[in-house]
């Protein structure tokens, strides 16, 4: 943890002095800003589904990668008339949706567009979150859904719903099932930890690209010692 | 509710510390062997979890409004929500009226909850065939390919037939579990574990404030 909170401290001053170390480009996230920006002109919405992982337990940290990019959309979407809605299927992350959206109303200093009911939660358990999540999908004008928190079965039905209302579907998850099942059902799947990289693709700040790179470095780290771990067993060291 | 710049900067840095802190105290607790840590940290954890009973109670109350906003608009699906408002208040009083182990809560969670959810899994496998089905149209990649032959060996040999099992899928699907599969979901866990720690420490330095600020 120190190797890689020194990394993301040493990677972020590397980057505000010469600024070259650019990110890999991953096309999910291309068409996002472009999904986006087509929501802003057309007058649509759009949905972010944060899952029904808690804060509490250890699928946490897709939440908190949900609710950041929860934050720059709405950092993003704040000049158009339909703010973002967020659904969510654990009340603690609900409060926290609806607290990010009108801190970014705030920033941008548009508070009266802050509506407490455009951060909802809508069930309780998985399935139920994604049934009260299908309305929202059908009914609240939303042109892209971004799927970003912790998934695992349940995601199909809300790609399914979004697949019929042939809207931009963009999905990651941290759950190993779920990812299988939104590589079949979403228009643009997140692998592996690519769903972690969203602030860092969505502009979120120097320290996000940082940490993105310090995670690259610590990737090509373990995949070195896995590789001489085998190499050493191999020749009988280890 | 709005808030006045002043104020909402002045939580935004408060909200701030108390969550660095708390997160680096719960942190060490797991690392540093030290009694007073570990007492604080199991603290902390209670009230996390206390918080969380009471903004499900919060949660509802959300989901209650919203619902009930769409019966007092009307519309297509108001209904459906009015159906919900009903449901929900009806459980809830019961299950404080009668408590959550009372047989009449436990019919409705065996007899409503648990009934609608396989249904809903019951889609859920229509959903995934048409998905996997559409999925070259949507993607015609190799690996789109390869994700679509694996499905089908892995379903054929799992599959029972009216002559017995056919040993080559049989054995073709569990190489499949044991090797490829094993390789490459070790790899994607690799990659979320790493995700998952740049995301804490992210939190811990405050450059993520999922709380809002």
């Amino acid at each position: 943890m120190l190797l890689f909170l020194g990394l993301i401290v040493g990677l972020a001053v590397f980057n505000r002095r010469r600024s070259f170390l650019a990110l890999r480009a991953i096309p999910a996230f291309v068409k996002l800003r472009r999904a986006i920006g087509l929501a802003v002109e057309d007058g649509s919405r759009l949905h972010l589904s944060l899952g029904s992982g808690g804060v509490l337990d250890q699928r946490s940290a897709a939440a908190f990668v949900g609710l950041s990019m929860l934050r720059r959309v709405a950092d993003i979407t704040s000049v158009s008339d339909q703010p973002p809605i967020a659904t969510t299927g654990e009340a603690t992350l609900a409060i926290l949706a609806q607290d990010t959206l009108q801190s970014a109303f705030e920033k941008m200093g548009a508070s009266a567009q802050y509506d407490p009911t455009s951060a909802r939660l809508t069930g309780v358990t998985p399935f139920s979150y994604a049934a009260g999540t299908l309305p929202v999908i059908a009914d609240e004008m939303v042109s892209s859904n971004l799927l970003a928190g912790s998934f695992v079965n349940e995601a199909a039905l809300i790609t399914d719903a979004s697949e019929r209302g042939q809207n931009f579907s963009l999905a990651g998850t941290d759950d190993l099932t779920g990812q299988a099942i939104l590589y079949a059902s979403a228009q643009e799947p997140l692998i592996g930890e690519e769903l972690f990289a969203g602030g860092a693709y969505l502009e979120a700040g120097a320290l996000h690209n940082a940490s993105l790179h310090a995670q690259d470095i610590l990737r090509y780290l373990v995949i070195l010692t896995i590789l001489g771990g085998a190499v050493l067993r191999f020749l009988g060291i280890l | 509710m709005m808030r006045l710049p002043i104020l909402s900067r002045a939580l935004s840095i408060v909200s701030a510390a108390i969550a660095i802190s708390t997160g680096i105290v719960v942190t060490l607790g797991f690392f540093v062997n030290f009694a007073e840590l570990a007492n604080l940290r199991l603290i902390f954890l209670e009230w996390a979890v206390l918080l969380a009973a009471i903004a499900l109670l919060v949660g509802l109350v959300n989901l209650l409004r919203v619902h009930l906003n769409k019966v007092r608009d009307g519309g297509a699906t108001a209904f459906y929500s009015f159906v919900l408002v009903v449901g929900m208040i009806a459980t809830f009083g019961l299950g404080m009226f009668f408590g959550p182990d009372h047989p009449i809560p436990l019919w409705i969670f065996n007899n409503i909850q648990i009934p609608v959810e396989t249904a809903l899994m019951a889609i859920l496998a229509v959903s995934l065939a048409y998905a996997s089905a559409r999925l070259l149209h949507r993607r015609a990649t190799v690996f789109a390919v390869v994700f679509l032959v694996t499905t089908l060996f892995v379903l054929l040999g799992t599959g029972s037939y009216p002559w017995g099992e056919i040993t080559l899928l049989v054995e073709l699907k569990s190489w499949i579990s044991r090797v490829p599969a094993t390789a490459g979901a070790r790899g994607i866990l690799l990659g979320v574990a790493l995700g998952t720690i740049a995301t804490g420490l992210r939190v811990l330095m405050g450059v993520d404030r999922p709380y809002g600020g």
